[in-house]
């Protein structure tokens, strides 16, 4: 599945997308991600073993809060976005 | 007196006089400054039914309490009068310097009347105000005419003007103050050309009082520290600025894209982000005064045909001019922004109603020949070349300087202008942010996202996680949210700051700063009072339910992709339960209960 | 320390020295002033350097301006006649005369915890030494300078 990064958050990564496959549950995918980037990316993305509240992910456009937040399940055809809270106007 | 400073500046433009006059006391504790206190004067002073170009129609600068001290973002000041875009209350705000300033030379607000023979402008060195002539500054765009201004009066003084949009009438035309901040919509800047009034010029040496300096610093000194410690606030807006929204719109699906036709999703976001701004242009952060986020963006394209160097684009006219006219050249889009800043434009409603041409264009209900140019989605050329002659009245931008709406009705196809009473809505598609639909169809000033952005809890989760696809509760936060955002305006600070403050910080700087003793309800009830009286005047003003409303491509084409897909705005269900909730009747009239609850009339 | 390239030209410095000194604002009672230059897109706080040879303190011909031990120099408000002459005297223009508190103001470190430093949002102005490591940094600011009056001078 294609995985997005904006804002901030690329500067753990290093890059803007990523294809990662193999991961049936965003907390699988998000584990796959830290062993990928380290500590710093863990670190914006867990606050313990939760979703940071300062962390927001979609899945296909819709906030996995909505969906079964961290245990939502994905597909190889999903699309993941991963931004920090950020705002504008 | 603390806070306010107790006077208020009278110009009278038919016959050249200026009075100084005693604040109102008792309208500013009921209203407390800025958009709330200038719409109760106004609203006292003209008639709702006045044409906004004619001499009978005033035009008021009020700042707010907390306007020029060390309150969070305080730089704000708000323009009001009717608007000629939308014919409901204009009240547009912004930052910069001049509104401090005008405080620090003495005054909490000028109310102009009448109109001026020739061009002038008002030049305030503290007690010291004179009218001068600006006939030969008449012509000039924004920067030349701040220039002209500063050499002519004061290198300190801080200048407000308007540029040629607003000297030719265009409907859409700003007033612009330190070059480059602007009290942005509905044409505020049309009426001051009406007045013939170039510019305002003002420097002071007065200070700025509160109530309790002790209790007052450690307000600011919390509110501070709040901001610092939100990642909105202290990361997010400084880094990247607001266009840092493009790519969370368009991934929320919720960008409108193409004059709103292909949805929201626009294939080409990330090359107008603000990821790529801050990569390729961004020269350095600035800030308003007093603020500790520095969102403003000083921007650089250092080569090129689109070769410019300004401020901005904000994340409205990235999108205006980029996913909505389909154009994914980000240079192109900054340079047009900046011709908005140069010539007095608003660049959400001149982004909208170039992209409401190209859909007529590519319908073939607009020619080439009226045109006078080939015009497509996608055209980056176009957008600068059109802006260009809209602020300058010239050829087809002479058409185009009626905004969206006046230019589709005029083909006899006004559901074409996304717009609410005429104005142009902003960069959220209600049908994938439902909140956003109702904000949008209640703003008392048409379309436009800052007096209940919900944007903020609907996509951001800020400060609480709403989900964008259902209407539940929306009505009831939307209203806490316009009520918030109407004190947050009339006391001076800035917009933004309610990412990372809430009521208590702003109550308990404005309590210490005025030496007030009420609880934060009272305050926010302030807020409920400020809106009811906006929504009085719309009402005067013929306003009605009917015009409470959206345009019909939201309420009847489904969104074609993305989260949202398949849905519509469902607006009627939330308008009813808002009407409730606000304590209006089934008509969107508030009750006579309602009026005397909130000591309105 | 002053870093005009962090610089956002927000005037919070201005804000809270006139409060820290007058219990008000009024930028015009501050103690640190900003100046923006548009064009070149930078801003400059400018303030009392607290020189090691303050020509003030020599000029002033009552002793009211003395260097205390940590290098701050004060101006005593009790034996000032107001005669303005270390305003003249001071190379960068950093003491001011107040025409509302008829008094000379300059900058006095707030007794070593400076508001206008602790309160800038973006680091530009800063309480420290002069170190070997921040004058390097001074030089690249030195070039931004010399870049900014070739501008001017086109």
């Amino acid at each position: 599945m294609k995985v997005k990064f904006y804002s901030y958050i690329r500067d753990y990564t290093r890059c803007k997308a990523v294809d990662v496959s193999g991961c049936s549950t965003i907390r699988e995918l998000l584990c796959r991600l830290c062993e990928l980037y380290g500590k710093k990316f863990h670190d914006a993305v867990f606050k313990e073993e939760e979703l940071s509240n300062e962390i927001i992910i979609l899945v296909n456009g819709r906030n996995i809060h909505f969906l079964d937040q961290l245990d939502t399940s994905i597909n190889e055809d999903d699309e993941v976005t991963i931004f920090p809270v950020v705002a504008g106007g | 007196m603390f806070g306010w400073t107790g006077n208020i500046l009278r110009v009278d433009l038919s016959n050249g006089t200026v009075k100084k006059e005693p604040l109102n006391l008792q309208d500013a504790k009921m209203y407390l400054g800025a958009r709330g206190l200038a719409t109760k004067i106004y609203m006292n002073e003209v008639d709702p039914n006045v044409d906004p170009l004619s001499a009978e129609n005033k035009l008021i600068f009020m700042t707010g309490p907390l306007t020029g001290t060390f309150a969070a973002s305080s730089g704000r000041y708000e323009v009001v009068t009717k608007a000629p875009l939308t014919g409901t209350i204009g009240a547009s705000n912004s930052g910069g310097h001049f509104g401090p300033e005008l405080k620090f030379a003495g005054f909490d607000g000028i109310i102009f009347e009448g109109k001026s023979e020739i061009p002038v402008y008002l030049y305030i060195n503290d007690d010291k105000v004179e009218l001068k002539s600006a006939e030969h500054l008449w012509g000039n765009n924004v920067f030349e005419t701040t220039d002209e201004v500063l050499k002519e009066t004061s290198m300190d003084a801080r200048v407000a003007c308007i540029g040629p949009a607003g000297e030719k009438g265009v409907l859409f035309a700003t007033v612009m103050n330190d070059k480059h901040r602007a009290a942005g919509r509905s044409g505020l800047g049309a009426v001051m050309g009406s007045k013939k009034l170039k510019a305002i010029a003002v420097t002071g040496s007065n200070s700025v009082k509160v109530a309790k300096p002790k209790e007052f610093l450690e307000s600011c000194i919390d509110a501070r520290n709040k901001l610092k410690a939100h990642p909105v606030t202290s990361t997010g807006l400084p880094t990247y600025g607001t266009q840092i929204l493009i790519n969370i719109l368009n991934e929320s699906g919720a960008l409108p894209t193409r004059n709103w036709r292909d949805g929201g999703y626009f294939e080409h976001a990330e090359e107008t982000s603000g990821e790529t701004l801050t990569e390729k242009y961004l020269v350095r952060n600035k800030g308003c005064f007093g603020c500790s986020i520095g969102c403003g963006r000083v921007t650089r394209i250092p080569e090129g045909k689109f070769k410019s160097f300004g401020e901005g684009p904000e994340y409205e006219s990235g999108w205006s001019y980029g996913a909505n006219c389909g154009v994914r050249d980000l240079a192109a889009i900054s340079k047009a922004n900046f011709i908005c800043n140069e010539l007095g434009v608003d660049p959400i409603t001149m982004g909208c109603t170039i992209a409401c041409a190209m859909e007529l264009s590519e319908r073939g209900i607009l020619s080439k020949d009226e045109i006078g140019r080939t015009l497509k989605f996608g055209d980056a050329e176009a957008i600068v070349e059109l802006t260009e002659m809209t602020g300058k009245r010239e050829g087809f931008g002479d058409k185009l300087a009626q905004g969206s709406y006046r230019l589709a009705a005029s083909f006899g196809y006004p559901e074409l202008s996304m717009s609410v009473k005429r104005q142009e809505m902003p960069a959220y598609d209600g049908r994938g942010v439902q909140g956003m639909g109702l904000a949008y169809a209640t703003s008392n000033r048409g379309g436009c996202h800052v007096r209940g952005y919900l944007t903020s809890p609907e996509i951001l989760g800020v400060p609480q996680k709403l989900d964008p696809l259902v209407t539940t509760d929306k009505a009831q936060w939307l209203k806490i949210f316009q009520d918030l955002t109407a004190v947050v305006d009339s006391a001076g600070v800035c917009l933004f700051t309610t990412f990372a403050l809430g009521l208590p910080e702003y109550s308990a700087m404005l309590r210490s700063a005025l030496g007030w003793d009420i609880p934060d309800e009272e305050i926010l009830k302030i807020g409920e009072r400020i809106w009811n009286l906006e929504r009085l005047f719309n009402i005067d003003a013929g306003f009605s339910k009917a015009d409470d409303t959206l345009p019909p491509r939201l309420l009847e084409e489904p969104m074609p992709s993305g989260p949202a897909k398949g849905k519509v705005v469902e607006l009627q269900e939330m308008l009813i339960e808002y009407y409730q909730v606000r304590g209006w009747d089934e008509n969107g009239i508030p009750t006579d209960e309602k009026i005397e609850e909130l000591s309105l009339r | 320390m002053i870093s005009p390239d962090k610089c956002i030209g927000c005037r919070t410095c201005e804000v809270i020295c006139s409060f820290s000194k007058i219990e008000a604002f009024n930028p015009k009672n501050s103690r640190v002033s900003v100046i923006a230059y548009d064009e070149a897109a930078i801003s400059v706080p400018i303030m009392c350097m607290q020189c090691e040879e303050p020509s003030c303190m020599i000029v002033c011909p009552v002793s009211a301006i003395v260097k205390n031990k940590d290098g701050t120099v004060l101006i005593d408000e009790n034996k000032c006649i107001g005669c303005k002459l270390c305003v003249s005297a001071c190379p960068l223009g950093n003491i001011t005369f107040n025409t509302g508190e008829r008094k000379v103001v300059k900058c006095d470190l707030c007794g070593g915890d400076p508001y206008c430093a602790k309160f800038c949002p973006s680091e530009a102005i800063r309480f420290t030494e002069a170190s070997p490591k921040n004058i390097n940094r001074k030089m690249l600011i030195a070039e931004k300078f010399k870049e900014l009056f070739g501008e001017v001078e086109e």
